[in-house]
């Protein structure tokens, strides 16, 4: 056991959980219907959604063309599957499928 | 619209796309911890212990470069701050009158796409139940764990071979955002989206990366005040 690794762990672990669970325990959804938190905080999914995926799309945007092209693909293949069966799994598997196969293809 | 509270089984079953999305990438992460030098047993407990997939890559990498332990745990920390905000705008979705008795358990499966998964549920008219909760963050959690270990065992060259399959595992989390993205939007969502797709871009190139994923979550749901 690598013991920088499990101090490193517990501490994010910890920290984690806090994030997590404090928050639902201490009962912060509570406020007034249409107020500004409860505006505030019915955005916040779509926008840490939204922010994930701009994070982890964003290392794979580089000018050229044919490293490009799969990340195209990928995205493509999400957005028609998503529209075809509503399906968030079927969705994702499609687009990593597809960019690897043009990976494969043109790469 | 469900009129009856979901059970842990429907939980478990909704769980299925997290898990087949999950295995891929837990397995990515099993197979890029041996190939970073860790053990079997030392990315299993990165992912029994931290279970947050980015920043355990993220720990990979500062703890492999020799960052001092306290460094390398408030980075992590400071990555998922924005946990804070999924467990009281889930519950904003359940309305006042849904139980958290046990949600110090249930609580801690609240990873990105089951928080995605969950209030995606109950905007589609699903009722909240804490056994649904606890089936659809276990289910997800014991594939990343296996996954991880499934990948630690094969090794890190299992991938040299096969570089297409690589860069296909390796596209399966943006995928997926894109996926779950696609499944809590709506029209009136929109600007948000847009504000912190931009911020997020904007942050991490004139910052960094963790600064981008803070700044696009404030400013997205800074976005949310300004509409009525």
């Amino acid at each position: 056991m690598n013991w920088d690794l499990f101090a490193v762990a517990s501490l994010a672990g910890a920290a984690n959980w806090a994030f997590r669970a404090l928050p639902i325990l201490a009962r912060t959804d509570r406020m007034a219907p249409g107020g500004w938190l409860e505006r505030f905080l019915s955005a916040t999914g779509p926008a840490a959604i939204a922010t994930l995926f701009a994070a982890s799309i964003l290392p794979a945007l580089v000018p050229d063309f044919l490293r490009l092209l799969p990340v195209a693909t990928g995205i493509l293949a999400v957005l028609a599957t998503f529209l075809a069966r509503r399906s968030v799994a079927l969705a994702a598997l499609a687009g990593a499928l597809v960019h690897g196969v043009t990976v494969w293809l043109f790469v | 619209m469900s009129p009856t509270q979901p059970l842990f089984r429907d939980g478990l079953l909704a769980s299925l796309p997290i898990v087949m999305g999950y295995l891929p990438i837990s397995f990515s992460f099993g197979v890029a911890a041996t190939r970073a030098g860790f053990s079997v047993t030392d990315a299993f407990a990165l992912s029994l212990v931290i279970y947050a997939g980015a920043s355990q890559f993220l720990a990979l990498a500062l703890l492999a470069s020799g960052t001092p332990v306290l460094v390398a745990a408030f980075t992590l920390i400071a990555m998922n701050l924005r946990h804070l905000l999924y467990g009281p705008a889930l519950m904003r979705e359940a309305g006042s009158a849904a139980t958290r008795r046990h949600a110090w358990a249930w609580a801690w499966g609240l990873t990105d796409e089951v928080f995605g998964q969950a209030l995606g549920a109950l905007a589609r008219g699903q009722r909240f139940s804490e056994a649904y909760m606890f089936g659809l963050g276990l289910g997800a959690y014991a594939a990343w764990v296996l996954g991880t270990v499934a990948g630690a065992l094969a090794g890190g060259s299992v991938l040299d071979g096969w570089p297409a399959l690589g860069a296909g595992l390796g596209f399966l989390l943006p995928s997926l955002f894109l996926a779950l993205l696609l499944s809590i939007s709506s029209r009136r969502q929109l600007p948000v989206i847009a504000v912190a797709g931009v911020a997020t871009v904007a942050g991490t190139l004139a910052v960094s990366a963790t600064s981008g994923i803070l700044l696009g979550m404030l400013a997205g749901a800074l976005t949310g005040l300004s509409r009525r």
